[in-house]
């Protein structure tokens, strides 16, 4: 008797202390997020308040909205080539580092370096790289006579220059991750496939690679929800420009809540992104989940 | 994408929390001050402490980054908090926040000011909504042209006092090394929203049919797309290469660097082209005013000035806060301080020290700021509460002109209907 | 076929040579266990067999053909990983497989070879497990399945039963003796474990610091080791080496008695004290602390009765004894 009592305030005390971290965790992530829900039903105006209308009206809006549809096109452009990019080159650096180049403790270093640089420096270095007039590249280039074209002029242009930028400065994220992955495969499994005959590629093609499958999704996941959240590049190297050229939808969220004070319409392709980024993850983790039972 | 929501949605929470109210008890009086940081505001805070000494009213002033700043503005107003009694007021966002209800009107601090015909009219009717004046100006840029002396000659070409001329210069001197001309194109309201307005004002373009008493947009006018030919014939034949995606840094750093010829920009841009610590070329580059046109000459104006938030605490001691910056002792200190001229009252100019002081960019480069100052129009970007939303649509549409991706009426046309549908006709 | 020679086998890992240049002959179908303390160089031996290292200099022979640059998989060698390296992303089957498909060996033909393995080695139940569902036992056999079904020249085990428990150990040696017998191919060996030597090989290479010490069948190396190093190595209880006085009478700088080669006798002898004693049953092994000769591990048949402190007296068989000169080399009578 006295035992289960005892225990069952133990229970109680846990509970207890888990109250603070569930209270943080509540105000911190789940209000805004209750809060971004409930005014995305709203037509809430930063200055003209809210007229007391609750409805799909934003989320109608957001069908019809030529700029939003395209900022959709613009997003899943940065998003696809960005983690493509980060995760092939990520890859192959780590395996570099990993299986070829021995003294990889040393270029470790060096390869991580852009992953902490903040993303406004980062936008600020590719910013000036891709301006012609400042670009030591260019510059380069200009005294064999040849004349690197201006990439933030066109639509294509720009958002691979956003796309190399965000590779540049998150494939030692992915490379550090892979790595890791990488040194928990055993040696021994690529010496198997050796004596079985395998030359280094296929051996990498058909043991490694598949051993890394869950990690590469995983990074790619997160990869692909970070790149949902583009915003200081573009903010920085191209202001959304040329014209509207790489305005991504999170950036036109910015655009729709503080340029255009449409607080709830921005909730609304807010609400938008969260759950887009929700199905995209839920697909992903039932995947690897299916990968790794298997 | 997520600190922009929690922003958003803490302004939307605030808004419930606004009914507790702050909590006000007697002490020493205090105004606690939010500015913005730039070269004027840090040079404030510098001299707070001759405020207190002189009025004995403590003062808490915060310089922040201007991210953080429309960040902190809203939560404060939107919540109320009273935790900002005197706010940095830029005069595109005077209307707004009016409109809003987030500001106390300044118009008798400002009668009661001794000097106050000293204030240079545009600079101050930028602060005007209605009848009230509801921001007092302690700083202002316009544009100005800077053209290097030594590549004119050599062309043998007068500076160009209008845009025709400018064309016709930019083409004798343009050349592989250096470009004829160079000015901002990125997007935005800020951007090439605060260069093109010169152009097209030139040229007899206007935003409305008659403003502010009937806002029909009247951006596709004929006046307007010759502006906007002039632009694109000017950047795009002779501006230096990928100068369709230029903001002010790339300007600042082409002149500097001798990559091209001219430019018209804000006067904090062309000081930095002339300052002999940063350009290379500074000896051959001289100021003049803004090439007119046809229509008018009109010089760019940008106003940032000081309010009153509605919810201040102690509203007189936040007023009088207000009066001691804008002022002339204040301003003409913060001449003397600072490296840039900034200030809005014409007689600092004729201050022997101020003077002394900018003889070392261009003799008459004061005479020139002040000349264009009075020349502006305080409805140089017409201040309506939605001018950040139409100064994107202008500029967004005017920016895919200067890409190729619309032809000029297109993207006229196109803007000028976004403006419609943001004003609600 | 698999008849391996070794032609100064050179290694050097920078200035240290790991193994200096040897040479070595491996009849086909002879069952070789390299053996020697842990650091001997036998790991590397065997890779540098297999191709997994290169070679500094020297030459291997394969069925007269020179592999020595030949890639791992082009030696028609099959290796047995301690950490029995299987693909966890693979079935039983696919692992099975992978040599196989490695060649472009015919599906069918994989598929019989595969079953056929699969049959020998207690697998078909198997086949469609992935490696983290068997036990270590099972994964031992999927390791030598896939190394079966390549039929290579020879099989290469390195330390391949360190992984497993005591018992388990027991069997999978007689599994591996008896599957050598079943394939008569050449297998090669490595163990630090003497007793595993001893059981299963034909012919041991006791190695010491790279440097072959001597090459002979286990009951060679137990009767005539070479010198100090084997006899000290091979044999457990451990030889006895003695030196001084007793040694030198024999003419040698030191002796060595087996333990089983000491008796109990009523007089004569050396005289000790029985400081430790382990009753097996089936055998009793005693520590005794002489005065002329030091400690003396002495094993004797059955059951003796002996406890600590009692007095014996321990005499050598004569005829039984080594003797080894100032550099450690046997003396031959």
């Amino acid at each position: 008797m006295t035992s289960v009592r005892a225990s069952a305030a133990m229970d109680r005390s846990y509970k207890l202390m888990l109250l603070p971290a569930s209270l943080a965790v509540g105000i911190f992530a789940v209000a805004p997020l209750v809060g971004m829900f409930v005014l995305s039903f709203t037509d809430f105006h930063l200055i003209r308040g809210w007229s007391g209308k609750i409805g799909l009206q934003n989320f109608l809006r957001l069908a019809g909205d030529a700029r939003f549809l395209s900022s959709i096109y613009v997003m899943a452009a940065l998003s696809f080539f960005g983690v493509v990019a980060q995760v092939v080159i990520g890859t192959a650096i780590a395996v570099g580092l990993d299986r070829i180049v021995k003294s990889w403790r040393f270029a470790r270093g060096i390869f991580v370096i852009p992953f902490a640089v903040p993303h406004i420096a980062v936008a600020l270095i590719w910013l000036s790289l891709f301006t012609p007039t400042l670009s030591p590249i260019t510059a380069f280039f200009a005294t064999f006579g040849i004349e690197v074209p201006a990439m933030l002029t066109s639509q294509t242009g720009a958002i691979a220059a956003i796309v190399i930028a965000d590779t540049w400065a998150t494939t030692p994220f992915v490379m550090l991750i892979v790595l890791a992955a990488l040194q928990g495969i055993s040696p021994d499994l690529d010496e198997a496939a050796a004596m079985d005959g395998a030359t280094r590629i296929r051996s990498f093609f058909l043991i490694t690679l598949p051993l890394l499958y869950p990690t590469l999704l995983m990074v790619a996941l997160f990869r692909f929800i970070e790149t949902l959240k583009h915003f200081p590049l573009i903010f920085v190297m191209t202001s959304g420009g040329p014209g509207r050229a790489t305005q991504a939808t999170n950036y036109y969220a910015y655009v729709q809540t503080f340029q255009s004070s449409n607080v709830a319409y921005g909730a609304a392709i807010a609400v938008f992104l969260f759950i887009f980024a929700g199905i995209i993850s839920f697909y992903i983790a039932r995947s690897n989940a299916r990968l790794s039972d298997a | 994408m997520f600190t922009k929501r929690r922003t958003v949605l803490a302004a939307a929470l605030m808004l419930g929390t606004a009914l507790a109210g702050p909590g006000a008890f007697a002490q020493q009086t205090e105004v606690d001050v939010l500015l913005f940081s730039m070269p004027s505001t840090l040079g404030l805070q510098k001299l707070a402490p001759d405020f207190e000494a002189e009025t004995g009213i403590k003062t808490n002033i915060e310089v922040v980054g201007q991210d953080v700043f429309e960040s902190r503005i809203t939560l404060s107003f939107t919540g109320g908090t009273g935790d900002i009694d005197v706010v940095h007021t830029p005069a595109i966002q005077v209307q707004r926040w009016v409109e809003a209800g987030w500001l106390a009107p300044l118009t008798q601090t400002l009668s009661g000011m001794p000097d106050r015909d000293d204030i240079i009219p545009a600079t101050l009717d930028s602060f005007k909504v209605g009848d009230d004046h509801w921001g007092i100006p302690f700083f202002a840029e316009t544009g100005l042209l800077a053209y290097r002396k030594d590549l004119l000659e050599a062309a043998g070409k007068q500076p160009p006092t209008t845009w025709e001329e400018m064309l016709d210069v930019a083409a004798a001197i343009h050349s592989p090394d250096t470009a004829g001309v160079v000015m901002r194109a990125a997007p935005g309201q800020g951007f090439n929203m605060f260069v093109f307005p010169m152009i097209m004002r030139a040229y007899g373009g206007e935003f409305f049919a008659d403003y502010p008493d009937d806002l029909t947009p009247t951006f596709n006018s004929p006046e307007t797309l010759s502006a906007l030919d002039v632009y694109i014939k000017l950047l795009g034949e002779y501006g230096p290469n990928g100068v369709s995606s230029f903001n002010f840094p790339e300007v600042v750093a082409a002149m500097q660097a001798g990559q091209a010829a001219m430019t018209v920009d804000g006067t904090s841009i062309v000081s930095q082209a002339v300052d002999p610590q940063k350009s290379r070329f500074a000896d051959q580059i001289e100021l003049a005013l803004p090439p007119a046109g046809p229509a008018e000459r009109a010089p760019a104006l940008a106003v940032h000035g000081l309010g009153v938030s509605a919810s201040a605490k102690d509203p007189e001691a936040a007023a009088k806060f207000v009066a001691w910056a804008t002022s002339k002792e204040t301003m003409t200190k913060l001449a003397l301080n600072e490296a840039y001229p900034d200030f809005t009252r014409a007689s600092i100019a004729e201050d022997p020290a101020v003077k002394e002081k900018y003889a070392g960019i261009q003799a008459d480069f004061l005479d020139l700021r002040i000349a264009a100052l009075q020349e502006a129009r305080s409805d140089y970007r017409p201040l309506l509460p939605t001018w950040p939303e139409l100064g994107a649509a202008m500029g967004e549409n005017v920016n895919a002109a200067l890409n190729g991706m619309m032809e000029p009426q297109e993207a006229l046309d196109a803007a000028n209907e976004e403006m419609g549908y943001i004003l609600g006709q | 076929m698999g008849k391996i020679r070794l032609n100064g086998v050179n290694k050097r890992f920078g200035a240290a040579e790991v193994i200096p240049a040897l040479d070595l002959e491996i009849e086909d179908g002879e069952f070789v266990v390299f053996v020697g303390p842990s650091g001997c160089g036998k790991s590397t031996l065997l890779r540098l067999i297999a191709g997994l290292e290169d070679m500094t200099s020297g030459a291997i022979v394969i069925d007269g053909k020179d592999v020595s640059n030949a890639a791992p998989g082009a030696r028609g060698l099959a290796m047995v990983f301690q950490s029995y390296a299987l693909y966890p992303h693979l079935t039983v089957a696919e692992n099975m497989a992978f040599p196989l498909r490695m060649a472009g060996t015919p599906t069918d033909l994989a598929q019989t070879k595969i079953a056929r393995a699969a049959e020998v080695l207690n697998l078909s139940g198997y086949m469609d497990r992935k490696p983290s569902q068997l036990s270590g036992g099972q994964r031992q056999r999927v390791a030598i399945g896939r190394a079966i079904v390549r039929e290579p020249a020879a099989f290469l085990f390195d330390e391949p039963l360190s992984n497993l428990d005591a018992a388990l150990r027991v069997s999978m040696r007689q599994e591996i003796t008896e599957l050598h017998r079943k394939l008569a191919t050449t297998m090669i060996y490595v163990t630090h474990d003497q007793v595993e030597a001893m059981t299963m090989a034909d012919k041991i290479v006791v190695l010491n610091a790279g440097r072959i010490e001597q090459v002979g069948s286990p009951i060679e190396l137990y009767d005539t080791p070479r010198n100090l190093f084997v006899a000290g190595f091979i044999g457990s209880p451990k030889m006895n080496l003695i030196e001084g006085q007793e040694a030198q009478v024999r003419g040698a700088s030191v002796i060595g008695i087996r333990p089983e080669h000491l008796d109990t006798v009523a007089e004569g002898g050396w005289e000790g004290q029985v400081m430790l004693a382990e009753h097996l049953g089936s055998d009793t092994f005693m520590q005794v602390e002489t005065q002329a000769v030091g400690m003396l591990n002495v094993r004797m048949d059955g059951e003796v009765k002996a406890r600590h402190g009692d007095k014996v007296r321990v005499a050598p068989k004569v005829d039984k004894m080594h003797r080894f000169d100032a550099e450690g080399l046997r003396l031959v009578h």
